[in-house]
């Protein structure tokens, strides 16, 4: 029974699974289960993972973590023989939840608090790509209070109100040269705040194989008013007004993902997740800037994401009472198409390999570590709007750890 | 023993991460194919030497596009590559012209006065360079006078006598002075003067004059041949480059009939048409199809004198400011013409063919390379310097990696392509 609906979802349509600027780091049980986990009322990052889940939590938590991000990526330009590497900058996602309800009833409060998406690129000013881009920095900082109950003893649902707070800062480097040979520089920066939900529901078979359904909304972060800094030759000022502001629109996608867990025996339990990342909606990049002059019109940056996938199944293996381990593989299909590669997100499909581990010192506090891989593919491309022409090839370490009490 | 498996995990941890950087494997910078890059030689005119801001100097110099190209053959066994640099002290050469304002897009263009003439104030001859030469790119230089039977060339240019003894000014030509230098590869970009020279002048050939003479067809393809034959003559191998279409390069292409016009209209709106002078001597009003050479519009005479001059058929732009749109059908043909023996030539020796005149003419079009837009226009398009016929250093690595690109494909080296995006194109003023 176990093996036909394994290998039924596996045989389902291929989705086309998306990446892009999409972190998939909200819990590190799950982490280390390459992020598979929707099927398993594992902790109370379910507020991310199943909202529907939550109330089949047995005890109230708190929890807090975070997974310092080392995204690597090269580049290489077409015909050269020299490789540039971003910088090693550290990304921050982290995570922090909290649940809360009356024993033995059936509703759970919960409030979660992470990152889903973001990117931090440093390609530095001096590279081959700077035209393009020289850094980008972006955040998405989401807010979920969440209520989930249970219908009956074995099947729950849950859904949250989501408030997004973003940040960004885009920079690179214009083509126009000082007396000295240096270049001009254009820094994009601003804050924005969007809207969305998160909703999930819980089975729990006779059989004790669980499934989860999930839907996470899409939610279009509106940036106003950022700032537009553009540092060029005094002569071409008039061009490039100090003090301009632009307006921006980010949309964020949503994802509807299918999960499966199954108990291989009393302290061994594998978790299987199918995501489908709806990234047809990131359709271009654009900028409206509040003065426009000839040199400086609005820009509109063809992005044409297509949808994207991911498949990833962990292992939980309660190893003693104190101590539990995991591993996960995964693969994800990028929703960059050809043509459309950038350096802000150097996107190819990727493998996911993962481990983690968790200990249980007191009946009260838990530690969970993870470490959590990605090989991107190599991809070679020429973008159609920049003309940027060379190969990418991008490694992602993410270790992590978080501390939680319950009681 | 839990916490030490925690710690080592970690630890574990911070380490791969710190030793695993991505890899891209790629041939490049790895084999010199059929090629032997071991000294190259660069024939040439301005072009090859690095002229740009109507001079020659030395940051022009240096990134001249054979010395770029050079600099990536040593990955592939090039060897050392020389070239008649000006010294430190006499790093304004020739002289040059910056752009020292730009208002409301309208430049200022101040020359910067030359300290590479060694009889100043004359200033008609150079400071001499002695010493191995492989750049061997003489500004002013044409296929028709590489062979100048007369020897005077040598002496009456500059930039060439710069480059000769005492003993060899006046007594050699160009074709003699490229010989006898055991190259193992050479490129040769020339030819684009002997018809360049004439319509710089408006189409107007300078009685006594030999560098505005448009050279005859069969001519150019037998003097080319002699030279492929000088240059191949021990087998080796090499690149030459077509001749670009002269109306392809912003000093013919900036100032138009319809902005004159539009111009002479907001301080007059009575301005009916802009008058112009034909090669064959008639008047009659111009179009945008007729090309006005790129200095007219700092020489301060449209719209001058009683009769307004340029907007009056009696006192029409006269003949050696306009490649008139007969003219420019003419001197399209002969660069066809010229182009179709360079290529035909190189084809039956065998030898990689750069072509320059398709490239300039997407660059023409506008072209987007590793982020930056490339296009033909003056000073804001990138590609040409301050004189609009030349390059600056972007178009210098542009120019470079059409040779390159070139010279891989036909004889399976893997040099090196140049990043464009390290050089510069114009620059531009930045006082308050």
């Amino acid at each position: 029974m176990k093996k036909i609906l394994l290998s039924a979802l596996l045989s389902a349509p291929l989705w086309v699974l998306g990446q892009g600027f999409q972190v998939n780091l909200q819990g590190q049980k799950q982490i280390g289960m390459a992020g598979a986990g929707s099927a398993l009322a594992l902790d109370e990052a379910s507020v991310f993972y199943n909202p529907g889940a939550v109330t089949f939590l047995e005890k109230n938590s708190v929890s807090a973590g975070v997974n310092p991000l080392l995204f690597k990526s090269a580049f290489k330009q077409t015909g050269s023989n020299v490789t540039e590497n971003v910088k090693n900058k550290i990304a921050p996602p982290f995570e922090f939840y909290a649940v809360w309800g009356p024993k033995s009833n059936k509703w759970k409060l919960g409030l979660g608090v992470y990152t889903p998406f973001g990117g931090l690129v440093d390609w530095g000013n001096d590279w081959s790509g700077r035209y393009a881009l020289t850094s980008l920095n972006l955040k998405a900082i989401y807010f979920q209070p969440t209520l989930s109950i249970k219908i009956t003893d074995r099947i729950g649902i849950g859904a949250g109100f989501v408030y997004n707070h973003g940040e960004v800062n885009l920079q690179r480097a214009l083509p126009v040269n000082y007396p000295d040979g240096r270049s001009g520089h254009a820094t994009l920066e601003g804050t924005g705040k969007g809207y969305g939900w998160n909703a999930g529901l819980y089975i729990k078979t006779l059989s004790n194989i669980s499934f989860a359904l999930v839907h996470k909304s899409k939610v279009i972060t509106k940036l106003d008013n950022g700032t537009a800094e553009f540092d060029v030759p005094n002569s071409l000022r008039s061009s490039f007004p100090a003090g301009n502001t632009f307006n921006a629109e980010l949309p964020l996608p949503s994802t509807t993902s299918l999960g499966i867990g199954i108990p291989l025996s009393q302290s061994t339990t594998l978790a299987f997740d199918a995501s489908w990342v709806q990234w047809h909606i990131y359709q271009d990049l654009s900028f409206d800037y509040a003065t426009n002059t000839p040199a400086l019109a609005d820009t509109k940056s063809a992005r044409n994401y297509r949808d994207g996938s991911s498949f990833k199944l962990g292992i939980n293996h309660q190893a003693s009472e104190k101590l539990a381990l995991r591993a996960g593989v995964g693969y994800a299909f990028s929703p960059v198409q050809d043509g459309y590669v950038t350096p802000e997100a150097p996107d190819a499909d990727r493998y996911i390999l993962s481990a983690g581990l968790g200990y249980t010192p007191t009946r009260h506090f838990e530690v969970n570590a993870s470490f959590f891989f990605e090989d991107v593919k190599s991809r070679k491309q020429r973008n159609i709007e920049t003309g940027l022409d060379g190969t990418f090839k991008t490694l992602v370490y993410a270790p992590g750890i978080s501390l939680t009490y319950k009681w | 023993m839990k916490k030490y498996i925690l710690n080592s995990f970690v630890a574990a941890a911070i380490l791969f991460t710190a030793a695993c950087k991505p890899e891209i494997e790629t041939p490049a910078g790895t084999s010199a194919g059929q090629a032997n890059f071991s000294k190259y030689i660069a024939i040439g005119n301005s072009l090859t030497s690095g002229y740009a801001d109507g001079g020659l100097y030395l940051e022009g110099q240096k990134v001249a596009y054979p010395n770029l190209i050079a600099a990536k053959m040593t990955s592939v066994g090039g060897g050392a590559f020389t070239s008649p640099f000006f010294t430190d002290a006499q790093a304004n050469g020739s002289g040059y012209i910056s752009l020292t304002a730009l208002v409301n897009g309208t430049p200022t263009l101040t020359p910067v006065a030359g300290n590479g003439w060694r009889d100043t104030p004359t200033n008609s001859r150079l400071f001499k360079y002695s010493g191995e030469i492989q750049n061997l790119g003489i500004p002013g230089m044409r296929v028709d006078l590489s062979f100048d039977p007369t020897l005077t060339f040598s002496a009456a240019n500059p930039f060439f006598e710069r480059l000769l003894t005492d003993a060899q000014v006046g007594k050699t030509n160009y074709f003699q002075y490229i010989q006898g230098r055991n190259h193992t590869f050479f490129s040769i970009w020339l030819g684009n003067n002997d018809v360049l020279g004439y319509a710089l002048n408006g189409a107007v050939t300078v009685t006594g004059d030999p560098t505005t003479v448009l050279t005859d067809k069969v001519t150019f393809s037998s003097l080319y041949a002699n030279l492929l034959n000088a240059l191949t003559a021990g087998g080796q191998k090499g690149i030459v480059a077509t001749i670009p279409d002269v109306t392809a390069v912003p000093y013919f292409n900036t100032v138009k009939p319809s902005l004159l016009l539009a111009a002479a209209r907001a301080a007059n709106p009575a301005a009916q048409a802009v008058f112009i002078q034909t090669g064959t001597g008639s008047v009659r009003v111009a179009t945008d199809e007729d090309l006005i050479r790129l200095p007219f519009q700092s020489a301060g005479l449209f719209g001058q004198g009683t009769i307004p001059y340029g907007l009056h058929p009696l006192n029409p732009i006269a003949n050696n400011w306009v490649l008139d749109k007969d003219e420019v059908i003419k001197v399209k043909d002969y660069v066809n013409s010229y182009n179709s023996s360079i290529k035909s030539i190189a084809t039956s020796k065998g030898l990689a063919i750069a072509d320059t005149y398709a490239y300039f003419n997407q660059v023409k079009a506008g072209i987007m390379v590793q982020g930056i837009g490339i296009n033909a226009a003056f000073i804001s398009g990138g590609a040409f310097s301050l004189d609009g016929i030349h390059l600056t250093p972007r178009g210098n690595a542009v120019i470079a990696n059409v040779f390159i690109d070139a010279i891989n494909a036909k004889y399976g080296s893997t040099i090196p392509t140049i990043d464009a995006t390290q050089y510069r194109g114009v620059k531009f003023p930045d006082a308050k």
